[in-house]
């Protein structure tokens, strides 16, 4: 499943991180910030060519030994990255789709939040608990 | 071939390689100067044609390299420009025998060679010799370009026989087959006969002959040569070769479609004269149909011949071809283990492409794909030449991010533990690139608008290799400034033991290098800029407090009466006077008094985990002198808002202002600037200094009292001495005067009120001698003068029956008489009374409240103390008053 879930504001500094805790955590760091550099490149050819209609789901970012790096981006410009571990191949696009709708359906919840001040780190633990389900179990 | 270079770009493939070397003893900065000028003539338009040659030089080249000139022609090293110096015509034999031992090295490939002799007079420099130039110097050289340009010429003549002694040898048979080095021993024993063995043979010739067509300058023909070649070579499955033709066809369509060249400025080309007539970016006239039709060229130099424009755009491959087609060799370059530096010089090539075309992401994937080429065993050096090139190009695609993390990997690869000589200087340089990909500045103003915002775990990691590095640099200034940038920017990322870490080692490098407010220059365009902790100690406020109320000025009231004192004559005006900005550094409405401790008060917190001791804690001041006495604190782990007394003493009078303060903490002094600091609470920062007042200190021979009564007016002072009589005692109080200021007393004057409403009760109750006083005036500092008060009390009873009320009602008792209850409940004993005397014989006593105001108010100097346009002269007046009291007991 998962190992790394983040959430990268418009300006393109992290919300949120969490990885699993056994792995080096600075790497995730290093891969997920590496990463926004393709999302920006593939967000920049999207509105380009297309206009409004853009799909939020930016796929496969791209894939390091170890590693699958997708990305997903909302129409606010706020950056959802999932890393994978590449080993799991039973992972398919669809339940990775799902994961970022979820998790965007999660984060909505938190910007609905009166008391949530919008470009803060996000510390919901309602959104804490959707991500650790991703992280542990698959589908 | 194990080295590549990294800097190839698609258009070295038309280039000639020509390598310049020195031998015997050529001083290096003489060679490069020489080097310079023999690259400036990178380009050469050939007489008699309208082709242009292009050459790249090298200074240092591998033989074994030159090995794979078959391959690709721009491998081959085909002219060599040896420097030397010869002083003397005895060593002159020595200095050519040389010379032709360096040929040797690059014989089988060699068209030409010359060699420019520095030093040598005489004879031998007057022979005409075409391979040998002599110099007296290596200022006396004017010529050399010239030179080049020959040399470059005959390297032609040589080229353009060999391209045709190719192109035009079609029998077949006889062709030879090209190889490269690894290949060799894989065709021993093949049947030499057989078709297969010579279309490979006829297809690697054809990609060759496009090779040499592209070099001489035909591109046209190189095309069509490339095509062919392609063809026959996919026929045969000569896959090595197959790619190698392809990345021709790429090739010669990158020059032609970008006559900009694709590797940057430093190999930008200059305008050939073929392109200044010709408007059409992608339509470069190829020279080489003058060479077959010269008729086909009109006088404006545009082809008329449309039959060699449709050719054009048939050979020519479009952009996206161009990228399909490198992708298409490079696999086929991945299917040789030893072809890793041609595949890696073909990604480079192609990824340059992608950023002129502006593919950022498909460039990414070629780079993802070089990373993973492996070339062997590599050397440190070769790694981080390869990280940083992989860092460069990142950056010319426009991935900052990447582009960081790899020179990041680079500046580590330098000082890998494998290296006997660690490069720190290297690491530290690169690191700094990496800065801006991280978007960390090292300025802390950036910092103190918000929240952080950015990558902090990996700003952190940066901010720590910077310090590591640094300080194995051995420049712990260096290291002071990075960790005092860690600390204050990053305090809310750090755990607590991290927090430990980072100041004990703080600590320990300040104990060395003691951190300051000073810039440190890096290079020109590098500084870094000055890190005040403004969070050790974290400042909530700034409270500027006014003199004790002893000590506060009094003015005096001019003679004039009261002047009204404001700027406007207009009571009420709408125009708004201060605007925004000032608000933050309004006037106080109080004043300072040069030559008085004055003190700022400012609520501190730790926010680390332990006490934290701060050092030299001083205020920051401007407009007036001001000696800052610092004081040293230590504050608690993580303590609450903690007040903290700034004080100073003003030296001159003026308005002064506030602007921060000055700690010293862990052995880095940072000034802290108010303005820095939007958390910062305060209520003005500007007061005003007036000019020093002289101080007088007051003493009675009378015991204070302990009751202190509620002050009159805020003007007024009071502090009590209390003294019982009976009634028609006298007793003399002595009052003591010093001058404990610096400035001469001149005038005294003394009055007596009676606060007691029944004014009645007395009669002449003070007298003094002010004449004795006055006669020691003026009164210098540090000297005295009494003056002697004498207190007679008498009350006068007569005739009214509600005076005992009344007495009683003030609390004066009132005893020997038949008196009433209130007494008794008034003769409690009280802590702030003494209990009063048994003896009912006694008459009666008062408690008597002698009130000693000084009322300090000087226009000591009339004219600094004016206020505002005031015009008033006022006398200079030192006025006392006593106040007599009747203190209510009750």
């Amino acid at each position: 499943m998962a190992v790394c879930i983040a959430v990268i504001a418009k300006e393109n500094y992290p919300l949120f991180i969490r990885s699993v805790p056994t792995q080096n955590e600075l790497k995730f760091h290093y891969t997920v910030h590496t990463s926004l550099d393709v999302v920006e490149e593939k967000i920049s050819a999207v509105g380009k060519s297309l206009g409004d209609q853009r799909e939020l789901y930016l796929g496969l970012l791209y894939p390091t030994e170890d590693y699958k790096v997708y990305g997903y981006v909302t129409n606010s410009k706020v950056k959802f990255v999932i890393v994978v571990d590449s080993s799991n191949t039973s992972l398919r696009d669809n339940e990775i789709r799902s994961m970022f709708r979820k998790l965007h359906n999660s984060f909505t919840d938190v910007m609905c939040n009166p008391f949530y001040n919008p470009g803060d780190p996000i510390q919901s633990k309602a959104f804490n608990g959707i991500v650790s389900g991703m992280m542990v179990q698959t589908g | 071939m194990s080295v590549p270079d990294y800097m190839q770009c698609a258009e070295d493939h038309q280039t000639v390689l020509v390598v310049v070397q020195p031998f015997g003893i050529v001083p290096e900065d003489h060679f490069f100067k020489i080097y310079k000028r023999i690259a400036s003539v990178s380009q050469v338009s050939i007489r008699d044609s309208q082709r242009i040659l292009y050459i790249r030089y090298r200074h240092h080249y591998l033989p074994e390299n030159n090995e794979w000139g078959d391959f690709q022609t721009h491998r081959k090293v085909v002219g060599l420009i040896a420097i030397t110096t010869c002083t003397s015509a005895k060593d002159w034999p020595q200095t050519a025998e040389r010379f032709h031992g360096q040929k040797e090295v690059y014989s089988s490939t060699l068209y030409d060679s010359r060699c420019l002799v520095f030093g040598l007079q005489g004879e031998i420099a007057e022979q005409q010799r075409t391979d040998m130039a002599f110099y007296p110097s290596f200022d006396e050289c004017s010529d050399v370009e010239r030179r080049v340009e020959d040399f470059v010429e005959s390297i032609f003549i040589v080229l353009e026989s060999k391209r045709l002694d190719r192109a035009t040898d079609k029998s077949g048979d006889k062709t030879p087959l090209l190889c490269v080095p690894f290949e060799k021993k894989d065709f021993v024993g093949l049947d030499t006969d057989s078709r297969h063995y010579k279309k490979r043979c006829q297809g690697r010739m054809r990609k060759h002959v496009g090779d040499l067509c592209l070099q001489a300058g035909m591109l046209q023909d190189a095309l069509v040569h490339y095509h062919m070649a392609v063809e026959l070579l996919r026929g045969v499955n000569d896959h090595l070769w197959l790619g190698a033709a392809l990345e021709g066809l790429c090739s010669a369509s990158v020059i032609s479609h970008y006559p900009g060249g694709t590797g940057g400025k430093l190999l930008g080309r200059k305008p050939s004269i073929s392109q200044t007539t010709d408007a059409g970016k992608r339509h470069r006239p190829g020279a080489q149909e003058v060479l077959i039709d010269p008729g086909a060229l009109t006088t404006n130099g545009i082809s008329a011949d449309t039959s060699t424009e449709i050719g054009r755009a048939k050979n020519c491959l479009s952009p996206e071809d161009i990228i399909e087609k490198y992708k298409e060799a490079i696999s086929y370059y991945g299917k040789y283990k030893n072809a890793g530096v041609i595949e890696l010089e073909a990604c480079v090539k192609a990824v340059r492409v992608l950023a002129i075309q502006k593919r950022a992401r498909e460039a990414s994937e070629f780079l993802q794909n070089a990373v993973y080429i492996n070339l062997g065993q590599l050397s440190e050096e070769e790694k981080i030449q390869r990280y940083s090139i992989l860092s460069e190009l990142y950056e010319l695609i426009g991935f900052h991010r990447k582009s960081a993390f790899f020179k990041r990997v680079a500046a580590m690869q330098c000082v890998a533990p494998t290296i006997p000589e660690p490069g720190w200087r290297a690491c530290y340089k690169l690191l700094l690139e990496t800065l801006p990909g991280y978007s960390l500045s090292l300025d802390p103003k950036d910092f103190n608008k918000g929240t952080h915002r950015g990558w902090a775990a990996v700003q952190m990691r940066l901010l720590h290799e910077l310090v590591y590095a640094s300080r194995r640099m051995g420049n712990p200034g260096l290291s002071v400034r990075h960790l005092s940038f860690l600390l204050q920017t990053m305090l809310d990322f750090l755990s607590d033991q991290e927090k430990k870490e980072v100041t004990q080692s703080l600590e320990n490098y300040s104990s060395k290098c003691p951190g300051g407010m000073e810039v440190i220059t890096l290079s020109a365009e590098l500084k870094l800029p000055p890190v005040p902790f403004t969070k050790l100690p974290i400042v909530r406020s700034v409270k500027l407090l006014n003199l004790p109320v002893s000590l506060r000025p009094h003015k005096v009231k001019g003679l004039l009466g009261q002047n009204v004192s404001t700027a406007s004559p207009f009571i009420y005006s709408p125009i708004i006077m201060h605007s925004r900005g000032e608000e933050r550094c309004k006037k106080i409405d109080f004043q300072w008094v040069q030559g008085d401790v004055c003190e700022v008060q400012l609520m501190v917190y730790n926010p680390m985990p332990y006490e934290l001791r701060v050092e030299n804690m001083g205020l920051l001041t401007s407009g007036v002198q001001f000696e800052s006495l610092p004081a040293a604190l230590s504050l608690p782990a993580e303590s609450g808002l903690y007040p903290v007394t700034l004080v100073g003493v003003p030296r001159t009078a003026g308005n002064i202002t506030v602007n921060g303060y000055h700690t010293s903490v862990f052995g880095v002094t940072s000034d802290c600037l108010l303005e820095d600091l939007p958390a910062v609470k305060t209520s003005g920062c500007l007061v005003e200094v007036i000019p020093s007042l002289p101080r007088l200190q007051l003493a009675t021979s009378l015991p204070r009292s302990a009751h202190t009564p509620q002050p009159m007016s805020k003007e007024e002072l009071s502090s009590s001495v209390s003294v019982q009589l009976f009634n028609g005692e006298t007793q003399q109080l002595t009052i003591t005067l010093e001058n404990i200021g610096c400035e001469d007393i001149e005038t005294l004057e003394v009055t007596s009120k009676v606060v007691n409403t029944k004014e009645k009760v007395f009669s002449n109750f003070l007298s003094w001698k002010l004449e004795e006083a006055l006669s020691h005036l003026p009164l210098k500092p540090g000297l005295t003068v009494t003056l002697t008060v004498s207190i007679q009390v008498k009350l006068d009873f007569s005739g009214q029956e509600n005076l005992l009320q009344d007495l009683n009602d003030d609390g004066i008792s009132v005893t020997g008489l038949p008196i009433c209850s209130p007494l008794r409940q008034v003769l409690k004993p009280r802590p702030e009374t003494k209990p009063i005397s048994n003896d009912s014989g006694k008459l009666e006593y008062s408690h008597i409240k002698v009130r000693c105001a000084a009322l300090s108010s000087s226009n000591q100097h009339t004219e600094q103390h004016r206020h505002r346009n005031e015009e008033r002269k006022d006398m200079k007046t030192y006025s006392m008053r006593i106040y007599l009291e009747w203190i209510r007991r009750a």
